[in-house]
């Protein structure tokens, strides 16, 4: 049974790893992009219909 | 004399989420689709390996070596024919004229990303089955040997996304690469059937479409099919709403390390 609890664990563990670091990596994205956006200066409402 | 002092509620601090621009805001909808599919895969991977581990039965030639055939084709056919099939889709449909948007090339970025892992898994976990049933974890086996040249190819493609340039030329120049990439998605399919190797014809897709597996042992190999299906469907929307956070910030990215350096400054000075 070695082998397959071997297989299983590697398998599963590389999956349940990236399925993690997917999830932390969408919210970093998510607070940075949140971030820049509330930085960015407002649009001049002057120049808007030019 | 008492003086009061006005008691305002303190406002609730807003979620990164609700700062995002109106084109970023996910849908409540498309949230619980992906949290839905995000539980229904670990359920199902749950019940697979309970019924591969537990309840199947060892088999007469292979003995327990067998649970590893309900993990194994699984995380291959993601691979292969889900995400490397849908990259070359999602890449065929950028390049035409008449589809082209930014959509199918964030896509193709997203399936190949999560095919990498299940191409590594997928030889991982035949190099475990491969030990103790050939008497070595690697051969120069044409199917085996096809495996790793796709592994290869789309880590390439994977290195090219990295490459600066314009949106739209990275992904013209990426979608040649997956679809060159995709070309070996058939060479390895059939490489069982045109060469001699020593890994086992289809047992489920074969010729004559007669599954030669039976009983509780197909129930739970269907079963790892659809379990791992759903993990690559989730993985896939995350990755792909990833893809998506990354080009909005892609053509200002003078803006965002300003930013980080300003925090860096602003941390340092606490």
């Amino acid at each position: 049974m070695k082998y397959v609890d071997a297989g299983y664990g590697i398998v599963l563990g590389i999956l349940f790893l990236y399925g993690v670091q997917l999830v932390w990596r969408r919210r970093r994205w998510t607070r940075l992009v949140a971030r820049v956006e509330a930085s960015r200066p407002p649009a001049d409402p002057g120049t808007a219909d030019r | 004399m008492t003086t009061t002092v006005p008691v305002t509620a303190a406002e609730p601090a807003a979620t990164p989420a609700a700062l995002l621009p109106p084109g970023l805001v996910q849908s409540r909808r498309m949230v619980w689709t992906t949290r839905i599919i995000g539980m229904a895969a670990a359920v199902t991977v749950a019940l697979t390996v309970w019924l591969g581990l537990w309840v199947t039965p060892p088999d007469k030639v292979q003995g327990d070596l067998v649970r590893l055939v309900y993990l194994h084709p699984g995380v291959a056919w993601v691979a292969l024919y889900l995400a490397f099939g849908l990259a070359a889709v999602a890449s065929l449909l950028y390049l035409w004229p008449r589809t082209r948007s930014l959509f199918w090339d964030r896509l193709a970025a997203a399936a190949v990303e999560v095919g990498v892992v299940f191409n590594v898994c997928t030889l991982i976990s035949g190099s475990i089955w491969g030990r103790p049933t050939w008497g070595v974890w690697w051969a120069w086996d044409a199917r085996l040997t096809l495996t790793a040249v796709l592994l290869i190819l789309f880590l390439g493609y994977l290195t090219l996304r990295r490459v600066p340039a314009e949106p739209d030329v990275r992904a013209k120049r990426c979608a040649y690469a997956a679809l060159f990439a995709a070309v070996d998605v058939p060479l390895v399919h059939f490489s069982v059937v045109w060469w001699k190797t020593l890994h086992q014809g289809a047992t489920v897709l074969n010729a004559n479409l007669s599954p030669e597996i039976h009983g509780s042992m197909a129930w739970t190999l269907l079963l790892g099919f659809v379990a791992l299906t759903l993990v690559f469907v989730w993985m896939l929307l995350v990755r792909y709403r990833i893809g998506a956070l990354e080009d909005h910030l892609g053509s200002g990215e003078l803006e965002v390390a300003l930013l980080e350096r300003r925090n860096e400054g602003a941390e340092a000075a606490r």
